[in-house]
């Protein structure tokens, strides 16, 4: 029950953060802030649906967390880790060639990371694993 | 590997909600099982053939 209201919180946060950012600078947002913006809020929901359905799992008495879950966990972040690797590669090539802010091409990449362990987690629960 | 937990399921009248709940994992779980999408640890493998009150070799096909 703790694990899925502080997904909620964290969620909470992230979205409170991102809304003052949107209301500050609303005026000096251009296409990268905006596909930005567009990728938290993803994020977001994907973290809300997580949470919620961690939630449902405690109300009908299941435990939040098992060995599948956990196994599922510990493949995405391998994973998504390997993946980042070769994002941040492909971001450094980037820079050089393409006119980027620092605080832009850290906030790309940590983005990324963040979408690849959220496609990758999804991935894995709905093909499974197999330990063969 | 495959498994016939379904089958023992079927017979033993149980929905994937009270065998969840005897093994002490998650509905999901269950349901990966029966897809055959995920093999369980040797502990789970060994509470679910307790549940069902046989071997793991005849739960479990090798």
């Amino acid at each position: 029950m703790k694990k899925s209201l502080i997904v909620f919180i964290v969620a909470g946060l992230v979205l409170l953060t991102t809304g003052l950012w949107f209301f500050t600078s609303v005026n000096k947002f251009n296409t990268m802030d905006l596909l930005h913006f567009g990728v938290i809020t993803l994020l977001v929901g994907f973290a809300v649906f997580v949470g919620s359905k961690r939630l449902s799992n405690a109300k009908r008495g299941e435990p939040v967390e098992d060995e599948l879950s956990k196994k599922i966990l510990q493949k995405t972040a391998a994973i998504s880790y390997y993946i980042s690797l070769y994002i941040w590669v492909f971001l450094i090539f980037l820079k050089d060639r393409v006119k980027f802010e620092t605080e832009e091409l850290l906030g790309t990449g940590i983005l990324a990371m963040a979408v690849t362990f959220g496609i990758s987690w999804l991935i894995f629960n709905h093909k499974g694993i197999k330990n063969d | 590997m495959t498994n016939r937990i379904k089958e023992f399921r079927a017979r033993h009248n149980l929905t994937q909600d009270e065998l969840a709940k005897k093994v002490n994992v998650r509905r999901e779980t269950i349901v990966f099982l029966e897809q055959n999408k995920y093999n369980p640890s040797l502990k789970l493998a060994h509470d679910l053939a307790s549940v069902f009150s046989v071997t793991i070799e005849e739960l479990f096909i090798f």
